[in-house]
C-alpha cells in the first residue's frame, strides 16, 4: 500500500501542475450542465401553427383560442383551404396544420361525432410526436368542456370513456427535459472522465518511457493500477459534485435520495469504464489511438444508454445490446436517486447487473495490463 | 545469491518476433563487479537481449539468471536486485528533481527516512540543490540523465543494465557520466551497457559485439584488438561485423 500512496500523490502532483486539468476538472461540468441543461430539451415551444376554418363558428372559434393561448404553439395563420396548408407545411412556415370541417358546431351539437384534422410536420419526429401529444391534450379539455356545455353531469363525465388519453407525468411533472438531463450529463462526464483520463495517463507514461522504468522496479500489478485510478476516481468524483452543484444553483435541480448511494454505486459503475480505460492503453501506443478506442466503446455506452433516446423506441434487437452496456444501468441508477429518491433496494437488479460487468471488465482489463512489455 | 556467481549468466537465450529473429541463440557470462559493454549497430538486438534480462520480455528459448534469479520464475525478485536505465530519460519532467527522487525511492520501497537522507545525499552528489525545486525538463540532458541512473539506483542494486545511456548527450556530459559508472564499480558493481559509441566501448572491461541477433565477437577491448589485428575498438567492430556478413 506505501508504493500505491507515492503513485497516488505522484499523479496528483502532475494534475495540479497541467492547468488545463483544473479546468477540465472544474470548468467543464459546469459549462456542459449549463449549456446542455438549456439546449437539450425535448419540450416543445413555440410550434408554428395554421388553421383552416371551414365552419366559422364559435365553437370552430374556440379551437382557435384553445390553441392560442398556450405557450406551446404560435397562432400564425388563418387559412383558406387544405391545400392552402399544405403548401405552408411544405415551405416549413407552420408545423402544425388544424383543419376543421365544415358544420362542425353542428355536427357537434347533434352528436355526430365531427373530426378535427391536424396535420403534423414529421420531420423532427421528437417534436411531432411532442405537438401530437398537445394537440390531444387541447382536444380532450375541449371535449370535457364542451360536454359540461352541454348539461352533462360532472358524476357522469367522469364515468364516461373518453378516447383520448392524457398522459400522466409522474417526477417530471411539467415534462420537462432538463430534470432528465442534468443527472445524464452528471453520468455521461463521469464516464468520459475515467475512461479517457485513465487511459491517456497510462499511454502517455508508456510514450515518454517512464510506465517501462515503473516495470523495472519491484512494484505489483495491482499497485500500479491502484496508484492510476485511485487519483482518477477522485478527480471524477470532484467533476460530480461540480456538476451537482451546477445542476442544483443553476437549475435548482438537487439530488433528491441519498448522496452517499449516488457515490457508491457511481463506484461501482466506474469500474467498467476504468477497465475500458485500462483496456484502451493495453492495446494502444499513442494517446490519440487510447482516445479512439476508448472514444469507440464511449459513444456506443452513451447513445445507447437511454439518455437521448428512449431504449423503448429502439429496434429490439438492438434493445437486447442494450442490456450489455452498463451505462444503461447507471442512467435508470442516477435518475431514479436525483428526481426520486429511490432506495438501494428498488435499484438491486440494475446495481447487480452493473457490479457485474464492472467486475468483470476492470478484472479482464487488469489482467491484460501485465508487468512484462511483450 | 546463489548458484554459479556470475551476476549474468546467459545460455542459448533466443527472442522471436513473428519470423523475425531479434536476439538469436547467444550465451554469455557476467563477472560480479564488471563492466561488460554490449555493442552492435541498431536492431543487432542489443535492446531486446536487456529486456528479457531485466523481466520486461519473455524469451522464445534459452535460460538465464540475473543476481542468479531465473528470468522466467523470478523476475519479480530480479526486480529487486537491479537498476535500469533506457535510451529515454525516465524522468517525470512535469515534477521536480526532488519530488522524481521522492517518487522513485517510494516505489522502490524505502521509508520516508531513508527517502529524506537519500534524497539529500543525491542532491549534494550530484550537486543539484539549487535546482531541487526546479521542474526536471528544465534540466540539461547531461544533469537529466545523471539524475535518471541516481533515482535508478535509490535501492542500491548490485546489477545496474544501461540501454544506450548516454545517446544524444554531448561529449562532455558522456564523459561525466561514465565517472559515474566508475564510481558505482568501485562500489562493487556490475555494470552492463549497450553502446554504439566506440569510445565508451574502450570502458568496458569486456565487450560483445552483436550482429543480426549474434555475438560476432566477445572479449577484453585489448583482446579483440589482438584478434582482429586492429589498432582501435573503431576497425574491430567493422571487421567483427563485416566478416560475419561474410559467413553467412
Amino acid at each position: 500500500m506505501h508504493r500505491v500512496l507515492y503513485l497516488v500523490q505522484k499523479e496528483f502532483r502532475q494534475i495540479l501542475r497541467e492547468k488545463a486539468f483544473i479546468g477540465i476538472i472544474f470548468v467543464m461540468p459546469f459549462i456542459q450542465i449549463v449549456v446542455l441543461g438549456f439546449a437539450i430539451t425535448t419540450d416543445v415551444k413555440n410550434v408554428t401553427l395554421g388553421v383552416v376554418d371551414y365552419d366559422k363558428s364559435s365553437a370552430s372559434r374556440r379551437i382557435i383560442d384553445a390553441f392560442d393561448k398556450t405557450s406551446s404553439f404560435i397562432y400564425m395563420y388563418n387559412l383558406e383551404s387544405e391545400k392552402a396548408a399544405q403548401k405552408k407545411l411544405d415551405e416549413g412556415l407552420i408545423k402544425v396544420a388544424i383543419i376543421i370541417p365544415e358544420n362542425f358546431e353542428r355536427d357537434l351539437r347533434s352528436a355526430h361525432a365531427p373530426v378535427v384534422q391536424a396535420l403534423i410536420d414529421g420531420v423532427d419526429g421528437n417534436s411531432a410526436g411532442v405537438a401530437t401529444a398537445y394537440v390531444s391534450q387541447i382536444a380532450r379539455k375541449l371535449q370535457i368542456e364542451w360536454l359540461q356545455d352541454a348539461g352533462v353531469a360532472p358524476q357522469v363525465l367522469s364515468k364516461m370513456h373518453l378516447t383520448q388519453i392524457e398522459p400522466r407525468m409522474l417526477y417530471n411533472a411539467s415534462l420537462e427535459s432538463k430534470n432528465n438531463i442534468i443527472p445524464g450529463i452528471i453520468a455521461v462526464l463521469l464516464t468520459m472522465i475515467t475512461a479517457f483520463l485513465t487511459g491517456m495517463s497510462i499511454v502517455r507514461e508508456k510514450e515518454i518511457g517512464t510506465l517501462e522504468q515503473l516495470m523495472v522496479t519491484p512494484i505489483k500489478n495491482y499497485e500500479l493500477i491502484l496508484g492510476k485510478i485511485i487519483p482518477f476516481i477522485i478527480v471524477a468524483f470532484l467533476l460530480m459534485l461540480v456538476g451537482i452543484l451546477a445542476g442544483g444553483l443553476i437549475f435548482g435541480i438537487w439530488v433528491k435520495g441519498s448522496i452517499v448511494l449516488l457515490f457508491a454505486l457511481s463506484i461501482l459503475f466506474s469500474l467498467s469504464t476504468l477497465g475500458l480505460g485500462i483496456f484502451a492503453s493495453t492495446v494502444s501506443k499513442t494517446q490519440q489511438q487510447a482516445m479512439f478506442i476508448a472514444w469507440f466503446f464511449a459513444i456506443f455506452a452513451i447513445l445507447l444508454s437511454g439518455f437521448f433516446i428512449p431504449i423503448q423506441n429502439m429496434p429490439d434487437w438492438v434493445q437486447v445490446v442494450t442490456y450489455l452496456n452498463p451505462l444503461r444501468y447507471f442512467i435508470v441508477i442516477i435518475r431514479e436517486i436525483y428526481l426520486k429518491g429511490t432506495p438501494l433496494v428498488y435499484l438491486l437488479n440494475e446495481t447487480l447487473a452493473m457490479g457485474i460487468f464492472g467486475l468483470v471488465t476492470f478484472t479482464l482489463a487488469s489482467l491484460r495490463f501485465h508487468k512484462r512489455l511483450s | 545469491m546463489r548458484s554459479n556467481g556470475y551476476a549474468v549468466e546467459v545460455e542459448n537465450l533466443t527472442r522471436i518476433f513473428g519470423d523475425f529473429k531479434a536476439v538469436n541463440d547467444i550465451s554469455f557470462q557476467v563477472e560480479k563487479g564488471e563492466i561488460f559493454g554490449f555493442l552492435g549497430a541498431n536492431g543487432a538486438g542489443k535492446t531486446t537481449t536487456i529486456r528479457m534480462l531485466c523481466g520486461l520480455l519473455l524469451p522464445s528459448s534459452g535460460q538465464a539468471t540475473v543476481a542468479g534469479f531465473d528470468i522466467y520464475k523470478e523476475y519479480e525478485k530480479i526486480k529487486q536486485h537491479i537498476g535500469y536505465m533506457s535510451q529515454k530519460f525516465s524522468l517525470y519532467e512535469d515534477l521536480t528533481v526532488r519530488e522524481n527522487i521522492e517518487f522513485y525511492g517510494g516505489v522502490y520501497g524505502l521509508s520516508r527516512k531513508e527517502i529524506s537522507d537519500r534524497t539529500k545525499e543525491l542532491l549534494d552528489y550530484l550537486n543539484l540543490n539549487q535546482q531541487a525545486d526546479h521542474l526536471t525538463k528544465s534540466l540539461p540532458v547531461g544533469w537529466k540523465q545523471r539524475l535518471a541512473l541516481s533515482t535508478a539506483l535509490l535501492h542500491n542494486p548490485p546489477i545496474i543494465f544501461l540501454d544506450e545511456p548516454t545517446s544524444g548527450v554531448d561529449p562532455v556530459s558522456r564523459r561525466n557520466f561514465w565517472l559515474l559508472i566508475y564510481e558505482l564499480v568501485e562500489q562493487g558493481k556490475t555494470v552492463f551497457v549497450t553502446t554504439h559509441f566506440m569510445d565508451e566501448a574502450e570502458y568496458c572491461h569486456r565487450l560483445s559485439i552483436m550482429k543480426d541477433g549474434r555475438i560476432e565477437a566477445m572479449g577484453k577491448p585489448r583482446e579483440l584488438k589482438i584478434k582482429y589485428s586492429a589498432d582501435n575498438l573503431n576497425d574491430v567492430f567493422l571487421k567483427a561485423v563485416q566478416g560475419g556478413a561474410a559467413n553467412e
